[in-house]
């Protein structure tokens, strides 16, 4: 009798899922009590998503009308700190999801918040394009619809990750 | 428990005459400015409403801590913290609706032609119904320890509309279980906004977009200060509906701390010539610089403990 085909390699995920989980950092993360430990990430990833989103939102109501007095190509410098935020915002994430693997990746909240967060990253690139080679430099009407994108994707995204803490995994 | 405990009640008998006091000069000097036809004295008049709306965040607060020490006394009846306690929200939210307001007629000016008329006017209609319910939020507040000042019976008539009244809302939260979590997301997307837009503008000032001006930035400052108005009721709406939650937790008085040094700082960016200064390509003045980085790091800090608040202080 051979077992399915995917059944040991889903084994194996898991089991390599909990390893991750169960490493000495992760516990020390998750009980060691310091502030430097769990409390520490989490901030980092509040700070950094505050830092995306936000300045994402700004740009955005450029491109909506408000401030039109800016240029459109020099905002460019804001696109590499919003990089810089989001490497911090997706490295803070990572370890945050790794210390809290089965119940995350057993979430569908978890699944919904990440496609929200490639769609607004997304829309944030196309806003970078639009900055650059405005279609109009004052209206910017080429960005208009990114920046909506962003704007809605962002929110989404946030939402998703406040609702994380109070839906439970799936079934 | 924490020995800082012991001062809030002391704490709260000072910073409560703030939101009477103030309003009452405030309201003095628009008045004067506007009989005077004198814009620097109503920008005055104007940075001070917007002063008293940040210190009625720590009397609240303090008001709620002082509450829960009370609440323990036999002799100080429950009813009448109650009836004050109501009139001192629906007081606060006059007073921060005032301060807002007085915030929007700086900002307006600063974009040029003057003070608008329609927002001044409208502040002085909102300070002085500030006015009256804080006054009676006041007498209702001696009251439940000077009894010798009792004028009718405290524990009889209610103070207020019904939904506005602190045990409505506590009902209201704990009734609809999608409020807390739904506010919550609010609040994050609040932070991100305000946030943003603080590090958009005081990033011109470090030096990162050196071909924008200043004065271009500052048009983004309303959605920041709207964000930053959304987080207020939030905050408030999580503060009233489980107070044991926030008013002795030192996370956040710190956060309140930083809130009220954030807030000021905020002006800073709305009225003063310092960073108006940065035309495009144009230096920027020293003092504008250490006020940008200083506006950084206390919208930060106000998010870390806020983030604490179930880790330093103890909540949820």
């Amino acid at each position: 009798m051979r077992a399915p085909a995917g059944a040991g390699q889903r084994h194996f995920s898991m089991d390599f899922i909990e390893l991750l989980e169960q490493s000495a950092p992760m516990v020390w993360l998750r009980e060691g009590g310091s502030l430097w430990g769990y409390p520490a990430i989490l901030f980092a990833h509040t700070l950094g998503l505050g830092t995306v989103a936000g300045v994402s939102t700004a740009i955005g109501l450029r491109f909506l009308g408000f401030g039109r007095k800016i240029p459109l190509p020099s905002l460019q410098p804001l696109f590499s700190l919003m990089w810089a935020a989001f490497a911090l915002t997706a490295a803070s994430g990572l370890i945050l999801l790794i210390a809290d693997a089965s119940n995350k990746l057993a979430s569908a909240v978890f699944y919904v918040k990440m496609l929200f967060v490639i769609l607004a990253l997304l829309c944030v690139v196309r806003l970078k394009s639009a900055a650059a080679m405005p279609a109009d430099p004052v209206s910017g009407s080429n960005g208009r619809l990114w920046a909506l994108g962003a704007l809605f994707c962002w929110a989404a995204a946030i939402t998703g990750g406040r609702l994380m803490a109070y839906l439970g995994p799936i079934g | 428990m924490n020995p800082m405990n012991l001062n809030l009640p002391h704490l709260h008998l000072l910073l409560n005459h703030i939101p009477t006091v103030g309003t009452v000069i405030a309201l003095g000097l628009l008045a004067t400015a506007l009989a005077r036809k004198s814009d620097a004295l109503a920008r005055a008049a104007l940075e001070l409403f917007y002063g008293v709306a940040l210190l009625t965040l720590p009397a609240y607060v303090t008001g709620l801590a002082t509450a829960r020490i009370l609440v323990d006394i036999p002799e100080v009846s429950a009813e009448a913290m109650a009836r004050h306690h109501d009139a001192a929200l629906i007081g606060s939210v006059l007073m921060l609706i005032t301060g807002g307001l007085a915030w929007l007629a700086l900002w307006q000016s600063r974009q040029g032609g003057g003070h608008k008329s329609g927002t001044t006017w409208s502040v002085l209609v909102f300070a002085a119904l500030t006015l009256a319910t804080m006054g009676g939020a006041a007498s209702l507040g001696g009251e439940i320890r000077h009894p010798e000042m009792l004028v009718g019976d405290p524990t009889t008539g209610d103070i207020g509309p019904a939904w506005l009244r602190a045990a409505s809302i506590q009902a209201l939260v704990t009734d609809y279980v999608w409020l807390w979590p739904g506010l919550e997301a609010l609040h994050f997307v609040g932070l991100a906004v305000l946030f943003g837009v603080i590090v958009v503008v005081n990033a011109r000032l470090l030096g990162l977009m050196p071909a924008v001006s200043y004065a271009a930035l500052h048009r983004l400052l309303p959605w920041g200060a709207l964000a930053l108005g959304l987080n207020v009721v939030s905050g408030m709406l999580f503060m009233i509906a489980t107070p044991e939650q926030y008013a002795d937790n030192i996370s956040f008085h710190a956060k309140l701390v930083l809130l009220v040094l954030a807030g000021a700082n905020l002006l800073y960016l709305t009225t003063s010539d310092g960073p108006f200064r940065a035309g495009p390509h144009q230096p920027v003045p020293a003092m504008a610089k250490a006020m940008a980085v200083s506006a950084i790091l206390l919208w930060a800090g106000v998010m870390y403990f806020g983030r604490m608040l179930p880790f330093i202080g103890g909540a949820f």
